[in-house]
């Protein structure tokens, strides 16, 4: 780890490395070929998203494709949230994505991190049975459950409104386990200070808990976020009326309508991920964070 | 706390155990009629229906195909960018920023691209030098699967390289060192030192891109209401969807969700066996 030693190695390494690099050629230009390529495949589709946003239709379905606009063709976005009926209903999607997603994240950060404390830091008869519980739940596809969630949601009434949206994604068991695990590793000196200096339960999960997760926190947030930002299948299953519908059910049919002008598509597109890519250039480390975590929990 | 648990309750629990009980009886959507008890057949049903053999068909071929191309390349990637310290950041996040974006907008963009006037055609007539042809990406059967796939790998591709170039860079450089000093060469140094010791995260990341792919639903879902054809994307999750909310064949489609759910149980449990059974450590 520290920056002598490593120093010293490239030192040593030196020699050798130059003889190594004119046997290696071959395998350098492959490497960076490899690389090169699944960049264009992988930023190409994003770039065309971008550039054909601000294209008139023409211009976008011409060949070959003139990746750069003329001029800034802003129709687009004002044809995307006026809708092809005219009555802005893009507009009303954005904002029900918005209200869901938050609702959502906001219960989930706190439930699971109030949830995850109780298992980490509480011994109570039956805490095993309720960790393999919760764990359990983990390795079940929603794909798997979603016909009788819908079916529970339906008797209670809840179909076809913000509630039916959100509650059944309250707090998650993902969640629940993240925090506990980090958790798991938070200092009991802190909790047992706090308790002697005369602070309440709650106090102690406001004041001295709360603060110092953050970073687990912010990582649980953005990939709740994320994932309610994206998801098709619920509302699809839950919403009928035009006025509850959420961003990824409008592009759906504003992408499969008939006379939907092909530059209008890439604007609404471009406007449904703009509140991720403002999270992801803030926020990038917890992005990557949460896949890292993965990887930091094997063993 | 206890909320909590109820809520887990009513949410998770009862749903699953209702998926079990659901499947064993001939229900409707919105029927009145109280649900009649048919013992196991619904299942019998779907064991002898040519649709349901389609869907676990294309769900088969979907899975395995991005599960091989996800786990493969992401590693290949993995392992070139983790050698090279200046550039890796920069590559790590242009490789991860497709999963920004939803998969609804992932979806609506690649159509366009797969339009007989898209860029698709575009890039393919330029690398197969045959001007003009029309690749039909979301028209004949073979290339709609192909289709799906791409935007799938394209999506995921950046978070499995992720994770494992945390894996690899969580691998002592010491043991890097001993290797080279013993004459193993780069090739040499990434099968008998990085790979084994990658064991724990490479089963991770299978499990979890083979969970993933077989809960495939946005893409398919989008390319069919754009006008795709459904029968070679008709996937296990869609064709629940399909069968509950447009037949309103509840039983059927509970039935279809506990073979789905028993499916990735079976998959994470035989992965979880076969890391168990000889795991590696240098140290």
């Amino acid at each position: 780890m520290s920056p002598t030693s490593s120093e010293r190695r490239r030192d040593a390494a030196a020699p050798r490395v130059l003889g190594q690099t004119a046997r290696a050629l071959p395998a350098r230009i492959l490497i960076w070929a490899v690389l090169g390529v699944m960049a264009v495949y992988v930023l190409a589709p994003l770039v065309f998203m971008l550039t054909a946003s601000f294209m008139p239709a023409r211009d976008v379905m011409s060949m070959p494709y003139p990746w750069i606009p003329r001029s800034l063709y802003w129709q687009n976005f004002w044809q995307a949230i006026r809708g092809n009926d005219g009555k802005f209903m893009y507009a009303r999607s954005i904002l029900n994505s918005l209200v869901v997603a938050t609702a959502i994240t906001a219960s989930t950060a706190l439930l699971a991190t109030l949830t995850g404390y109780g298992l980490a830091k509480f011994p109570f008869r039956g805490r095993r049975v309720v960790l393999l519980l919760i764990i359990g739940t983990m390795m079940v596809p929603f794909q798997a459950i979603m016909i009788p969630l819908y079916m529970v949601v339906t008797k209670m009434g809840m179909q076809n409104s913000y509630a039916g949206l959100i509650v059944p994604f309250l707090i998650n068991a993902f969640g629940v386990f993240l925090m506990r695990q980090y958790l798991l590793t938070f200092p009991d000196e802190l909790i047992d200070a706090a308790r002697i200096d005369g602070a309440g339960e709650l106090q102690i999960f406001w004041r001295v808990i709360i603060p110092n997760s953050w970073p687990a926190i912010a990582t649980l947030s953005i990939l709740t976020f994320r994932s309610q930002w994206d998801n098709l299948i619920w509302p699809l299953l839950v919403v009928q009326s035009e006025e509850m519908k959420t961003i990824p059910l409008y592009i759906t049919r504003f992408a499969s309508e008939k006379y939907t002008d092909e530059g209008a598509m890439m604007a609404a597109a471009v406007i449904a991920s703009l509140p991720m890519v403002i999270l992801f250039f803030a926020l990038a480390k917890y992005f990557v964070g949460g896949a890292k975590l993965f990887a930091a929990r094997k063993g | 706390m206890l909320p909590a648990l109820v809520f887990f309750g009513l949410f998770s629990f009862y749903p699953i155990v209702n998926a079990f009980y659901t499947s064993l009886f001939k229900q409707k959507l919105l029927s009145l009629a109280p649900p009649e008890y048919i013992g196991f057949g619904n299942y019998i049903y779907l064991l002898h229906s040519s649709t349901f053999w389609n869907s676990v068909r294309a769900t088969a071929i979907f899975t395995v195909c991005t599960f091989v191309l996800l786990v493969g390349v992401s590693l290949l990637l993995a392992a070139f960018i983790a050698s090279r310290k200046r550039v890796q950041s920069v590559l790590q996040m242009a490789y991860f920023s497709p999963a920004v974006v939803s998969s609804v907008v992932a979806a609506a963009v690649w159509m366009l691209i797969f339009d007989p006037r898209g860029l698709g055609n575009q890039a393919m007539n330029a690398i197969l030098r045959t001007p003009g042809v029309d690749h039909k990406w979301l028209a004949s059967a073979t290339m709609l699967q192909i289709s799906t796939i791409l935007v799938y790998f394209w999506k995921y591709v950046g978070y499995f390289t992720i994770i494992f170039i945390a894996g690899l860079t969580s691998i002592p450089t010491t043991l890097h060192e001993a290797a080279r000093i013993d004459g193993a060469g780069a090739w040499k140094d990434f099968w008998c030192v990085s790979f084994p010791l990658l064991k724990p995260t490479l089963v991770l990341v299978s499990v979890m891109s083979m969970i993933q792919c077989l809960r495939t639903f946005s893409t398919q879902y989008v390319f069919t209401q754009a006008g795709a054809p459904r029968g070679p994307i008709d996937v296990i999750a869609f064709g629940i969807y399909n069968t509950a909310i447009r037949d309103h064949q509840i039983g059927r489609a509970s039935a279809m969700s506990v073979i789905l759910f028993c499916i990735m149980l079976v998959l994470s449990w035989m992965q979880f066996r076969v890391s168990r059974s000889d795991d590696v450590s240098y140290l």
